[in-house]
């Protein structure tokens, strides 16, 4: 049978567009098909009511929404988010949430593809080891840093994951004056500061013009095409190969299959509502981990009635978050020489630091113990949201004389410092997507429910972490100091749901990210991760997605 | 996570929450009632003479209205924004209007002691710091006054047009 597509590829954020680029510079058809919209480079604002304020680049939750099972006083409580309004949908634009993100990238450590081997289990936590080592994925991390544009510089620290090239192509971004201060604070406790490699570029490459430090980077598109969001690094490109088909607004609803493969699917256009069927050889997934795990339950059929490429049962099991716990300091006007504090409210410029000193941790009797990364940053400038935090003093609502001071000094004389933790979300059997059957999408379509709860021992780490960064934070100076460990997952960061594996017994794909039991279907997004290191998750989608694409090139060039 | 669950459990008290989403779903302006209700709150929480322009010259109320009856403003924090300016007229009938600054304040106060009026007075107060500090294309943060008092200014590219309308 001869089709249109060599492959259609359903989402293009980060894996999708990786997995195009590579499939449409190797002289392959590709349909990429997005759910959202176009937004370009030159249609990009900073736009605080609309882009942080508002669902414009995700749906309107009483449309599309996800029910949420949270434990609370020991019972499993469902909430659809239309009543907590807590989106679980990212940047459904041309590009995905990759668009938005901050860029503070980190490869994982070796021993994150073997965590069960070198740490052992913990119990209560259904930790496996990777189906690859860090040597079969490293030259996609060098490819992934080269096509994004990563920007960093290569630092020696004996937790950091070894690099095949020298050193990044692209200069660390440009840094404010505190990093001076927390850099000697760090070493005055014996901790070793780290330049965090950012998917941002430092000078100009080809049409994307290099960082213009807009002081609104995270949350927002960029304007200089700086940012290795999936549009400007693999989308543009694959583009201009001429085998790329963009199809936006355009959702797709079901994989309908044969036994042994998957024959086309079911799009729907979200402007008209008209339906259409789309085939190809190859059918590749990258809708986010949630929502891939969420597609494969709704296309269950007399073939497959778990689901697509459910027979072993585990499509939607062992969700894992990129997660932790956060916590900041304040510097104030009062406490520092004039030109230090001029220094620091400088706008734009990043802190870009990151710690890797509790990565690992040696334990007295000569094992050792996973613990987690640090990134370490300004408050987000956003105004609004700066400016609503001030409106309650001691439970009581500011206003009138009294908020406009607290406003005023909180604007001009104070500028926040943050840091986030990222440690290992243990995969549990309490965090999964299953169908909520009972409740129905405006498309027909059953929608996910998230089962969420972390295990406790993630807890535990980050808040031995915590402490650690509270004491730089007041070496450096800073004032009212807290942290906050909570098990609440970020719903930008997520992985699992279809774990890769050798046993198709208990693993969704192989080893190439491929479905045992529809083998023309591959799913590129985080949902392959049996466990996601302590890093957030971008770089390793990046380049774990290069990689299939080059496992799908494989079998459109020998067939399966 | 979030505390829109609060407003609506909140709303449901006063057992009008239903009855207004409906009303709404066929107006697109406040009436002229709740508009001043609404106005006059701004007006007593962002006052003439502090370090911020006031919500009058910042133009709060046009804003908020324009805000809440946009498509992607959520429908249930609508009609929480009805429900209890409507609670406010019940509350004191005609005499809210005709209210002096001391008068304002102890009502006000008052209506913060309970659940609805805090979560009330905490999302008008929100609608006020959006109109205050986004960008002036939306209606409010008059000739940049807000940004301009707290020492601040938007990023840029600044938006061409409302809610990313491309």
């Amino acid at each position: 049978m001869t089709h249109k597509y060599d492959a259609i590829i359903i989402g293009s954020g980060a894996s999708g567009g990786a997995v195009a680029y590579q499939l449409c510079k190797a002289g392959y058809k590709v349909a990429l098909l997005e759910k959202g919209r176009l937004i370009t480079r030159e249609e990009f604002s900073k736009d605080e009511l609309a882009y942080c304020r508002r669902d414009i680049v995700t749906p309107n939750l009483f449309d599309e929404y996800h029910t949420i099972e949270e434990k609370i006083d020991g019972e499993w409580i469902e909430t659809p988010t239309f009543e907590s309004g807590w989106s679980f949908w990212n940047g459904n634009i041309v590009g995905g949430s990759s668009n938005l993100m901050s860029g503070m990238l980190h490869r994982m450590h070796p021993d994150d593809f073997r965590l069960k081997t070198v740490y052992g289990e913990i119990k209560g936590a259904n930790i496996e080891d990777w189906a690859i080592s860090y040597d079969d994925l490293e030259p996609y991390y060098t490819l992934a840093e080269e096509l994004v544009g990563i920007s960093g510089k290569a630092q020696a620290h004996p937790y950091k994951a070894p690099r095949s090239t020298k050193d990044f192509q692209q200069a660390p971004t440009q840094e404010n004056a505190i990093t001076a201060l927390f850099d000697k604070s760090c070493k005055a406790l014996g901790i070793t500061p780290l330049i965090t490699p950012r998917a941002v570029l430092s000078k100009d490459r080809g049409e994307r013009l290099a960082c213009y430090y807009s002081n609104f980077c995270g949350s927002y598109g960029c304007s200089s095409g700086a940012k290795g969001s999936s549009r400007e690094a693999f989308i543009i490109p694959a583009l201009a190969t001429g085998n790329l088909t963009l199809l936006t607004n355009s959702h797709v609803t079901k994989l309908n299959s044969t036994q042994k493969e998957v024959t086309d699917v079911k799009v729907i256009n979200t402007l008209t509502l008209a339906s259409q069927k789309l085939s190809a050889k190859i059918f590749v997934l990258a809708s986010q981990a949630h929502e891939s795990s969420r597609l494969l339950l709704n296309s269950a059929n007399i073939f497959h009635p778990q689901g697509l490429s459910n027979s072993s049962g585990e499509v939607g099991k062992n969700l894992i978050f990129s997660a932790g716990g956060a916590g900041q300091g304040t510097f104030y006007q009062k406490n520092m020489k004039e030109k230090d504090f001029k220094a620091l409210m400088q706008r734009g410029l990043f802190v870009n630091r990151s710690l890797l000193d509790w990565y690992i941790k040696e334990t007295w009797i000569g094992g050792k113990e996973k613990g987690g990364l640090v990134e370490f940053m300004f408050e987000h400038q956003n105004n609004i949201s700066r400016a609503v935090s001030n409106r309650y003093n001691n439970n009581k609502l500011l206003w009138g004389k009294e908020l406009a001071q607290a406003m005023h000094k909180s604007f001009t004389q104070s500028k926040k410092m943050r840091f986030e933790i990222f440690n290992d979300w243990l995969p549990t059997d309490d965090c999964f997507i299953s169908l909520d059957t009972k409740r129905k999408d405006k498309y027909g379509m059953s929608v996910g429910k998230l089962r969420i709860n972390a295990h406790p021992h993630d807890i535990t780490v980050a808040s031995d972490i915590a402490t650690e960064c509270e004491n730089i934070l007041k070496e450096m100076g800073a004032e009212d100091i807290y942290s906050s460990i909570s098990a609440s997952p970020p719903q930008n960061l997520i992985a699992g749901g279809c774990r890769f594996g050798n046993n198709p017994k208990t693993a969704v794909l192989n080893k190439n990210c491929q479905s045992f039991d529809t083998p023309n279907l591959f799913v590129a997004d985080a949902s392959f991760m049996p466990t996601g290191g302590s890093t957030p998750y971008t770089w390793t989608i990046y380049a774990n997605a290069l990689r299939v694409g080059d496992a799908i090139i494989n079998v459109l060039q020998k067939g399966l | 996570m979030t505390t829109r669950r609060t407003f609506i459990s909140a709303s449901a008290v006063g057992g009008i929450s239903l009855l207004l989403a409906k009303e709404v779903s066929t107006k697109e302006r406040l009436n002229e009632e709740l508009y001043k209700i609404i106005q006059k709150v701004q007006e007593h929480l962002f006052p003439e003479g502090t370090l911020l322009p006031s919500a009058h010259l910042f133009g709060a109320t046009v804003f908020l209205e324009e805000t809440v009856y946009h498509s992607s403003y959520d429908k249930d924090i609508r009609a929480f924004v009805l429900d209890g300016a409507k609670e406010l007229k019940n509350m004191h009938k005609e005499l809210f209007l005709k209210y002096d600054e001391k008068q304002m304040e102890s009502a006000l106060r008052k209506f913060e002691k309970t659940k609805m009026g805090d979560n009330w007075l905490s999302r008008v107060m929100i609608l006020s710091i959006e109109a205050l500090l986004s960008d002036p294309i939306y209606g409010g943060n008059f000739q940049e006054l807000g940004w301009k008092a707290l020492e601040t200014t938007g990023g840029f590219p600044r938006p061409t047009s409302r809610y990313v309308a491309l």
